[in-house]
Formats: structure tokens, sequence, C-alpha cells
């Protein structure tokens, strides 16, 4: 009993080994802050005990991520504050000096930093589903179980928080042209 | 048809590589010691009340034991750089045709004519044979291949940027090779040379014995012949 239970966790630490870098990624984008280490954590034992619901359809990534972002919650709830609204905690990286196109690198990087900006301005649960849906690249359905939402909310959220986004980068360009 | 938001949506995307966030800790030893730790009896009780609740409620659900799901998991994403391993068995060819080879070199030959540094692990010793193994016009080989202890250990490399071989093992496995992911295969398997113009070639297919794979600097590599892990996973990493 013993050896097949360390036999399981041998296995399983191969895909801790492997998963712990993305489902970090994911606590720190959903504004875990300097908790992303104990989300991480959590998730990966709680993960590990709730083995035996994992269907294996869409891949343990997404599954793990959505444990991830529910525990993310639950530290939100916890402290209640959020640190490092979603993308303050997460830098923008200064380009190399030898990438090609220096004019072409600079445009691009005031784009995505006046995107990351926007990004940060809107309410948190249209942050939340953008992050989900486009940064942690997880379907509908994994963001509906991430963020405990039916898949409905899922799809009109992520409209509505696009549109918006779309707004608030046009505010910005107005006064340029 | 198009969303509306579809540029959008391809900016956020290409955001992420720029979004750096601090180095995650190691979870590895702190999970494991935490799993260790059995579940107290009542909550296990709790559980079990609650899961047999959760199986009336949505009726029939197949629950797989756990181990075979973490299997699962670790088998779906099986690529090492130039070898594609498929879970799946099938049989292989009673005599097979080998590698379009140059035949035996010498060590200094298959280092000169290789496109990449030709390594081999410290703990073998010097090879008995080296073959050459595809040559293009120039004689340049895709495959470079050492054989040790009478033919029972092969160790094959080859630049990871091409699709070389590909498996058919229905227990790969990966395994944590230091300083990254390798895939060990515990059992008898299908090999089958992949070439230049990325055709299988069926006719190559053969049984392979156990074989570790792994990756280092963008070459690929093979090591057939060791029974268990263990030994298999020091010879890897005394290559040198």
């Amino acid at each position: 009993m013993s050896r097949a239970r360390s036999g399981d966790l041998g296995a399983y630490e191969v895909l801790v080994a492997r998963y712990t870098v993305p489902a970090h990624r994911a606590a720190v984008l959903l504004g875990a802050g300097d908790d992303a280490d104990d989300v991480v954590q959590e998730a990966l034992v709680k993960a590990y005990r709730q083995l035996s619901r994992y269907r294996g359809e869409s891949g343990f990534r997404p599954w793990l991520l959505a444990i991830v972002a529910n525990e993310t919650r639950n530290l939100h709830r916890s402290r209640r504050r959020r640190d490092g609204l979603v993308l303050r905690a997460a830098a923008v990286t200064e380009p190399a000096p030898d990438e090609p196109g220096p004019a072409d690198t600079v445009l691009a990087r005031e784009r995505r930093e006046r995107l990351i900006g926007n990004l940060r301005s809107l309410a948190q649960r249209d942050q939340d589903v953008l992050v989900c849906r486009y940064l942690l690249d997880l379907s509908e359905q994994e963001t509906a179980a991430a963020l405990g939402v039916p898949k409905g909310t899922v799809k009109s959220r992520t409209a509505r928080a696009l549109a918006r986004l779309r707004e608030h980068l046009r505010a910005e360009e107005v006064p340029d042209a | 048809m198009p969303e509306p938001h579809d540029d959008l949506i391809a900016e956020l995307r290409e955001l992420d590589p720029f979004l750096a966030v601090p180095e995650a800790a190691d979870q590895r030893a702190t999970v494991r010691s935490r799993l260790s730790v059995p579940v107290r009896p009542q909550r296990r009780w709790r559980l079990w009340l609650a899961s047999a609740l959760a199986a009336v409620t949505v009726a029939v659900i197949a629950v797989e034991p756990a181990r075979a799901t973490v299997v699962d998991a670790v088998a779906q994403v099986l690529r090492v750089a130039g070898i594609e391993v498929r879970r799946q068995a099938s049989p292989p060819r009673e005599s097979p045709s080998p590698l379009p080879s140059t035949g035996g070199v010498t060590l200094e030959q298959a280092r000169q004519r290789a496109p990449f540094t030709v390594k081999l692990p410290a703990t073998l010793g010097p090879p008995e044979r080296v073959e050459l193994a595809d040559p293009d016009d120039n004689g340049v080989p895709r495959v470079v291949s050492a054989v040790y202890r009478g033919g029972t250990v092969r160790f094959d490399q080859f630049a990871g940027s091409a699709g070389v071989f590909f498996k058919q093992a229905p227990d790969a496995e990966w395994v944590d090779l230091g300083p990254g992911m390798s895939i060990w295969l515990p059992k008898q398997h299908t090999l089958t040379y992949v070439d230049r113009a990325g055709l299988e070639r069926t006719a190559t297919a053969r049984l392979a014995t156990p074989t570790l794979i792994w990756e280092r600097d963008a070459v690929t590599y093979r090591l057939e012949g060791f029974t268990s892990l263990e030994p298999a996973k020091a010879t890897a990493l005394s290559l040198s």
C-alpha cells in the first residue's frame, strides 16, 4: 500500500516539475503577488487529492490552472485585497539591444505598455476573463471552471471586456491624432 | 466569420512572452512531503461521503484509479526534439533493414563529419564501433551511433531540429534528468526511422530494448540497452 502510494508520488512529482512554472505564472497574472508560491503549492496538493476527478479530456495543464485560479480567488477572499492587480506585478521586459528594427521595437513596446496599462484599468473580473482566455490560453469552458461562473457569463464578459479595452485604447489615441 | 476583436485578441496573445514574473519556487520536495502525510481519518470519511454523494448526483462516471490518470497526464506530451513517441503498440517486421549507413568509421572521422558536436557517455568507456547513418551528398551524416558491450548498448545522437525517429510504446513515461525532462521507455518498443524527406521508413522498424531519450543543446540523444532507469540516467549524465 505504502509502496503503491510512493509510486504514485513519484509519477506525480514529474507532473509537479513540469507544471510548477506555468501554474506560478497563472497565479501571478491573476494577482496572487507574493503569495503565488503558496497558491501553487496548495493547488498542487489539492490537484493530487482530486486526481480521481481528472478525466483527461483537455489535458492536465488547463485542469491544474483552473485549480490555481480557484486558489487565487480564495486568497483574495481571505485577505480582502488583491495584490498587484493582475499585471501590476508583471513588468514589461526590456527588448534586447541587438533585436532587429529598433524603431519597430520601440513602437511595439509602447503599444504593449499601453495595452497592459489599459488592461490594468479594467474592472477586476474583466481582467480575469481576458487573462484566462488569452494570456493563459484557456477555453471558454476552462475559463468558466477557473472563475467559477457559467460559460455564458464567460462569453458575454469576454466580449464586454474586449469592447472596453478597445474603447480605452481609442480614447488614448485621440490626443495624438 | 471574423470576430470584431480578432486583432485585439491577437495582440493580447502576443503579450504573454513580454510579461516577466518572478521565478517560481521548486515545489517538488514540499508537495511530496505534504502528500506523504496521511489525510486525517475524519476528513477522509467526509471526503468519501462527499464523493459518494457526488457520484449519486452525477449518475455514472467511471472513476479511474489515480495511478492511471497520472500516467495518462504524463504521457500526453511525449515528445523530445526529433523523436515522437506514440503510446500504442505495433508489431515490427521480422527482419528489419538497417538504416542507410556508411558503415564503421573512427571516432575522429565521426567528429569531423557530424553537423553537431559528438559527445559520448564517459562511464561506458571507448565505443566498440562508431557508425554514421544516412549521409547527404557531401557525406554529412544525420545520425552518429556508438555501440558498446558487444552490441547490447547503443547510443544514437542527432540534431534535434530534424524528426528522425518515432517510437511506439504504450508504457512510455516522463522522467526528470537533471537540467531537463527526458522520456524513459522501460520495455521493448517499435522504433522506426524517419528519413530526410519526412517519410517513415517502415522497413527499418525494429524492436528496440529499453531506451532513455533526452535533449541537450539542440542535440537529441537515445541510449538503448539498459534494463533499468537508474544506470541509464547515470550513463546519460556522464555525457562529455
